[in-house]
């Protein structure tokens, strides 16, 4: 395997794709304006809620903590989730899909490549979470620490799982499956526990939401933002789900793919 | 064993199937193409043709035969024989937001060209079309853009050009323009075509060898002069015509599978 062609097409794609951000500058929305307003949103409902009915305490100085922490960290599921599929459906868009399979390249080397780029768009989200954070609430990310680290590459798979399910789908069912590149998340949010623990959901959901990686990364995120010590217990379910999540992800790609060509599917963008 | 430079045939495609929801859209079709030769693949709209090429391009996956490109083997070669074949289609747009220059490079990192910078400005001079390197590719005319692709098909030096319908939205000045590039390209490089076209004159002009197809079946292969001969047409429009009122005198041209 020549490694140094594989990164050659991994920078090709991901280029492409910065010239897209570049000159399509409504496609901003998704990492400034979108950042903005949760952190507005979540803020100030959390100065209402903790602040509202007289001078904060310590316990409600960390619930105002844990809802800007888990809108920072849900935000790494967001951005890396929606930078991958709407990478792949820009090709949709411009019908840019048959040119692009019939080259060398091979699946790993696009997923890379718009991978690569969405990193860039992730990191822009979470510099504007930061920063409104900081000058509107006086929430530090720093807060955190690096015991955030493994909890953020968690998410960051996570996010990326749940764009290569839509690839998938959008693979086999074609531009229809397209919206479910926000439906998905604003399916997994709730389940996850981003704000609160998953006790305060009704009964059913429950086992539901602790099969999820995500729900074990943020109950972890929100016991360090408490001052404790990372729990590793919590970490290490959200790794090997998310492992696991990993490889159904991939095998259903490579499923959706395999009857993409099977059906000829391409012939829906040329 | 898999090989950069083809002595023998560039293209290999033994008994090729595929259906659609039980409907069969190609039926058995074999194609060689020898190393430097120009082959067209014609017939009527329904014959097959499109899923033919986009079989042998590793977009379609067959439902039986075996496809050979360059001595690589699809669709577990797939990579490798693509870095040896050059596609252009008419019908198909530019990558928006990209400059001309940019998706040249783009593709041309694609295919293994680390560099392509030259190779672009070369071969967009031999087209005639080096004052649209910077324009975005949304502001190109159909013609303009089917110049852009074939030259996007050309940047790597591929062994075979697979073009489909390449002229279809030229003028004629330019369509001769092309074929003349084409034709010095082939002779040049050795490097081999394959081109679909609904353009007889065209076909006649640029390709050695004409491959018919029908129902998803060959029904003729041979040089103009041969086909046209044991048809007993007088050219290859006339062969053409003859071909699509058979179709279409057998319904949608395609025929169920059990």
């Amino acid at each position: 395997m020549n490694m140094s062609l594989h990164w050659l097409r991994i920078r090709a794609i991901a280029r492409r794709h910065w010239y897209v951000l570049l000159r399509s500058p409504h496609r901003l929305f998704d990492v400034t304006v979108w950042p903005l307003i949760d952190v507005l949103l979540f803020g100030s409902i959390g100065v209402y809620f903790t602040r509202g009915g007289g001078p904060p305490t310590h316990a409600s100085q960390v619930a105002f903590g844990y809802m800007l922490a888990g809108v920072l960290l849900w935000h790494v599921v967001y951005q890396s989730s929606i930078g991958l599929a709407t990478g792949f459906m820009e090709e949709t868009w411009s019908r840019n899909l048959l040119n692009l399979i019939v080259t060398p390249m091979t699946e790993i080397d696009y997923i890379g490549g718009v991978a690569l780029f969405g990193l860039v768009k992730l990191a822009t989200g979470l510099i504007v979470v930061a920063l409104t954070g900081l000058g509107f609430y006086a929430f530090h990310v720093t807060d955190l620490g690096v015991a955030a680290i493994p909890i953020v590459a968690i998410l960051l798979a996570v996010g990326w799982d749940i764009a290569l399910i839509v690839i998938a789908l959008t693979l086999r069912f074609g531009s229809s499956a397209e919206p479910l590149a926000w439906g998905l998340l604003f399916l997994v949010m709730p389940l996850s526990g981003v704000f609160y623990p998953i006790r305060a959901l009704p009964w059913l959901l429950r086992p539901i939401a602790r099969a999820l990686p995500t729900t074990h990364a943020f109950t972890a995120a929100r016991a360090i933002y408490a001052g404790r010590s990372l729990p590793w217990r919590e970490v290490g379910i959200a790794a090997v789900s998310a492992v696991g999540l990993t490889a159904l992800a991939l095998m259903f790609t490579a499923a959706m793919l395999a009857t993409f060509r099977r059906r000829g599917f391409v012939t829906r963008y040329s | 064993m898999p090989h950069s430079s083809v002595v023998g045939d560039v293209l290999r495609a033994n008994g090729l199937v595929k259906a659609f929801g039980g409907v069969c859209a190609v039926d058995g079709v074999d194609i060689t193409v020898g190393a430097g030769e120009r082959v067209a693949l014609l017939g009527p709209n329904g014959a097959g043709k499109t899923t033919t090429l986009l079989m042998l391009l590793g977009a379609i996956t067959a439902d039986q035969g075996t496809i050979e490109m360059a001595g690589y083997r699809l669709p577990h070669e797939r990579s490798a024989a693509a870095g040896q074949v050059g596609f252009a289609a008419g019908y198909l747009p530019l990558a928006e937001r990209l400059r001309v220059h940019e998706y040249l490079r783009m593709y041309g990192q694609l295919y293994g060209v680390a560099n392509p910078s030259d190779r672009i400005a070369r071969t967009l001079e031999r087209f005639g079309i080096t004052h649209l390197a910077n324009a975005m590719g949304t502001e190109l005319s159909s013609g303009q853009r089917t110049l852009v692709g074939i030259v996007k098909a050309m940047i790597h030096e591929p062994q075979l050009l697979v073009l489909d319908e390449p002229t279809a939205s030229l003028d004629p000045d330019v369509a001769r323009r092309v074929r003349t590039n084409l034709l010095e390209i082939c002779s040049e490089r050795g490097t081999a075509l394959l081109v679909t076209s609904h353009n007889m004159v065209e076909v006649e002009r640029l390709c050695e060898r004409v491959i018919f197809l029908s129902h998803g079946k060959v029904v003729a292969n041979g040089t103009p002069d041969e086909i046209t001969a044991s048809f007993g047409t007088t050219d290859l429009e006339a062969l053409f015509l003859h071909l699509a009122d058979r179709q279409r005198a057998h319904g949608t041209g395609r025929s169920e599978t059990t």
